[in-house]
């Protein structure tokens, strides 16, 4: 226990007993504080200068009030949690095992077309992974504090830098970790040898470290222009690295690189290096002009994404990101609504999407998947990854049909149904999906090699993967959140609520049951034929409620309609 | 005006949370022209009251009637007739204040939404607003808008639950004047509310919940006018 945690305790102990003597009733106790009247508290931190606490005070105060409420020591909730450790340790024996399969599938790429096409992943991987660090910094802050830090600690009358030091190497060190740790798996799944994979995992470690402690320089000035502009053009360099991609092992284009260009890696390791070095020593000067508000909109923002994690509700993460977009724009331009009756409603969909395109780019990037897919040997498995490609891409067009699912309110003031609402908002992503699928019908009919099929065969199998994709994509905004009011079920790692696992596949079982035939070679016709089936449960909603008020209205009936027969 | 059919037809309805009676053996009936307000202490059960009538929460017991059919919340004929106003209204976060009203308004038939959107605009102030996304509006501005998206559409029966939230003397002022308004062109209205203004200047009849001694939402009832 701490010196003043013992002292405190003592002045406790010291408390005056109140027991009565046996025989004579306790006399009322009229104030129950009385008894420590002119007794001292302290609860000051040491050392206390000049009658100013130091930031270091203030944080191991902190530290000792969180350290004296915990209920358990990091061993014990590791013992309690060991199926949650040994699943950790299965998955990545299975990630492994997946690198090391892939890695002697990849050996038989051994024409030019392929294995130059395998050689562009760890490019395109390294912008992309570059353009995502960048976009999630500039959501979240980098640099964050949570509200009550930023009421207590952050409006106290001490330095922030010490303070803030501690999180911006923390979130440069999960950007170093994070970049480092995915681009070694999908270079190592890619096939590369251990010196390319090496290679890149260290360039793409520096680089994305190196831009998060430039985005937190960025962030004490305020400034988000140029973060915008570098992630626009990661982004750029991304999707045309896998486009060469897949135009290069298609054998569309041939590419012969000099041997000089696999010293780029290390080239972009230096770079990243420099960068990393330079902006986190800026940023680290800096760290005493960061505005609270900047520094708590950013922690409120993941306390939020936090909570909806820990209840494994994905919708809600996104619903929190999709207002805090809408906030940061604050105003757009009226426009004028067309049609009336549902069509209205269609219209804005489409309204919307022309306001925020950026999904458009997701779905033209999920095009892209199974030829990239069928080109890097994947044949077997493009239909599941181009539909859940897609149906990741498609979730941000239906942010209306998640808003109507998730509170009735809305909903109850549109003179339709739900099943016309929904069938209303399935138009313009369906639209999107049925172009999705025109367009990657070659890929499926086998122009960039693997699985070759006749040209009804793929188109079937192309729009059977674009209806998974979209079902999978309305079911994942239409699930319900968990519901921690129904009887737990019980496990070793305590009571959970029957859906939390479900949530973690939701959208996923359904792009899955539909592209199932397609994966087991049966003829599309009956992914098609589920994805109807789907389509109709899924319009419907399945209102439970509804279903058992018809039910108890029926037995009314029924009952009446006895009642009249025994008169 | 009596003689005209109840719009709204409550028998009997009875929740529970658990072991906990919130609202026991509850009847309402309310007529075009009628303005019933629910009074009655926090936990009084008004809210759960009017989320039993537009079709929000399921009573145990009893059964609700809109227009002498059983009333189903997703019904398109309630939700035509219906205007409700209660605390699940949600926004889209990518379609501005006036988009709102628009889209609203059209899904409804409006044939030309334009000036009655721009009239009800005005009359909630916040036309100065209505480029904004709602996350952006104060919470008094949130009210206003969803309390404008029940007047921008055709209505028979308007639900609200304390309207007078979060609104400034004048915007009470204002919702008590419309009230009124949308009552004597013959709408029902059923609203709760703690404000005794509002519910002199708009109802013609006070059910007092909790007042009396029998339990859970045991009214009283006071024809006003």
């Amino acid at each position: 226990m701490a010196k003043s945690s013992r002292r405190r305790a003592r002045r406790i102990d010291q408390a005056p007993e109140v027991a009565p003597e046996p025989g004579r009733p306790p006399e009322p106790v009229t104030d129950p504080y009385e008894p420590y009247v002119g007794r001292e508290w302290t609860f000051a931190p040491e050392p206390v200068e000049g009658g100013r606490a130091s930031e270091a005070a203030l944080q191991g105060l902190v530290r000792q009030w969180r350290r004296g409420r915990a209920t358990r020591t990091l061993w014990q909730v590791l013992s309690d949690a060991y199926i949650a450790v040994l699943s950790v340790v299965m998955i990545g024996a299975m990630a492994t095992n997946v690198v090391i399969g892939s890695q002697a599938k990849a050996a038989a790429c051994d024409t030019a077309a392929c294995l130059n096409g395998r050689m562009l992943v760890p490019w395109g991987m390294y912008f992309a992974l570059a353009a995502l660090a960048v976009s999630l910094a500039r959501l979240v802050g980098p640099v964050l504090a949570s509200s009550a830090e930023g009421f207590w600690l952050l409006m106290a009358p001490i330095g922030r830098s010490p303070f803030l030091a501690t999180r911006l190497w923390s979130v440069i060190a999960i950007a170093f970790g994070a970049s480092a740790i995915t681009m070694a798996a999908i270079v190592g799944v890619a096939g590369e040898p251990p010196a390319v994979v090496a290679a890149w995992t260290v360039a793409a470690a520096f680089s994305v470290a190196g831009l998060v402690a430039w985005a937190a320089v960025e962030q004490s000035f305020e400034r988000v222009t140029a973060l915008r502009v570098v992630q626009g053009v990661l982004a750029t360099c991304a999707t045309a690295v896998f486009l060469l991609m897949v135009a290069v092992a298609g054998g569309w284009i041939s590419l012969s690189p000099p041997a000089a260009l696999s010293l780029v890696p290390y080239g972009f390791a230096v770079l990243g290096l420099v960068l990393l070095v330079a902006s986190s020593v800026m940023a680290r000067r800096r760290l005493e002009e960061f505005r609270s508000a900047r520094l708590t909109s950013g922690g409120s923002l993941v306390a939020g994404l936090q909570g909806s994690m820990f209840g494994l509700d994905f919708g809600l993460m996104r619903d929190i990101v999709v207002d805090r977009r809408a906030i940061a724009r604050g105003h757009v331009r009226p426009a004028r609504g067309r049609w009336s009756g549902v069509w209205a409603l269609v219209w804005r969909d489409a309204q919307r999407l022309a306001r925020f395109p950026q999904p458009l780019l997701g779905v033209a990037a999920a095009a892209l998947t199974p030829y990239a897919c069928e080109a890097v040997g994947l044949g077997m498995l493009t239909p599941w990854l181009a539909a859940v490609a897609l149906m990741l891409a498609l979730v941000p067009t239906l942010g209306a049909l998640r808003v109507l699912s998730r509170t009735k309110g809305l909903a109850r003031t549109l003179p339709f149904t739900t099943g016309t609402i929904r069938t209303a908002l399935f138009v313009i992503p369906g639209v999107l999906a049925f172009l999705w699928a025109l367009i990657v019908a070659p890929a499926f009919a086998g122009v960039v090699g693997g699985v070759g099929r006749d040209v009804a065969q793929a188109s079937m199998a192309a729009v059977a993967c674009g209806a998974a994709g979209l079902l999978g994509a309305v079911r994942w905004q239409t699930a319900k959140p968990v519901d921690f009011g129904v009887p737990m079920m019980a496990t070793a790692a305590g009571a959970l609520p029957p859906t939390l696992v479900l949530n973690l596949v939701r959208g996923f079982d359904v792009a899955t049951l539909i592209v199932a035939p397609v994966l087991l070679n049966v003829d599309p016709i009956w992914s098609l034929a589920l994805a109807v089936v789907v389509a109709l449960f899924l319009r419907s909603g399945l209102n439970t409620d509804e279903l058992t008020e018809q039910a108890k209205e029926q037995r009314e009936q029924l009952d009446a309609e006895r009642a009249k027969r025994g008169n | 005006m009596a003689s005209r059919a109840p719009v709204l037809v409550a028998t009997s309805i009875s929740k529970s949370f658990g072991p906990v009676p919130i609202v026991s053996d509850f009847s309402l009936s309310v007529r075009p022209g009628e303005a019933v307000a629910l009074t009655g202490r926090n936990g009084a059960g008004k809210s759960t009251i009017l989320r039993m009538l537009i079709g929000a929460v399921r009573p145990d017991e009893g059964r609700v009637e809109f227009d002498g059919q059983r009333l189903t919340e997703t019904s398109a004929e309630v939700r035509r007739g219906m205007a409700s106003v209660i605390d699940d209204l949600d926004f889209f976060p990518d379609l501005s204040v006036v988009e709102h009203l628009d889209l609203l308004a059209r899904a409804h038939g409006v044939a030309d939404p334009e000036p009655l959107v721009d009239a009800v605009l005005a009359e909630v102030e916040l036309v100065a607003q209505s480029g904004q996304l709602p996350g952006t509006l104060s919470s008094g501005q949130r009210r206003r808008l969803a309390l404008a998206t029940a007047f921008v559409r055709p209505r028979r029966l308007l639900v609200l639950d304390e309207p007078e939230q979060r609104l400034d003397v004048e915007g009470v002022a204002w919702l008590a004047a419309r009230l009124q308004a949308e009552r004597k062109e013959g709408l029902a209205v059923v609203f709760a509310s703690h404000d005794p203004y509002l519910v002199r200047e708009v109802a013609t009849r006070e059910v007092h919940l909790g007042g009396g001694t029998g339990g859970p939402s045991a009214e009283t009832e006071e024809t006003i006018a």
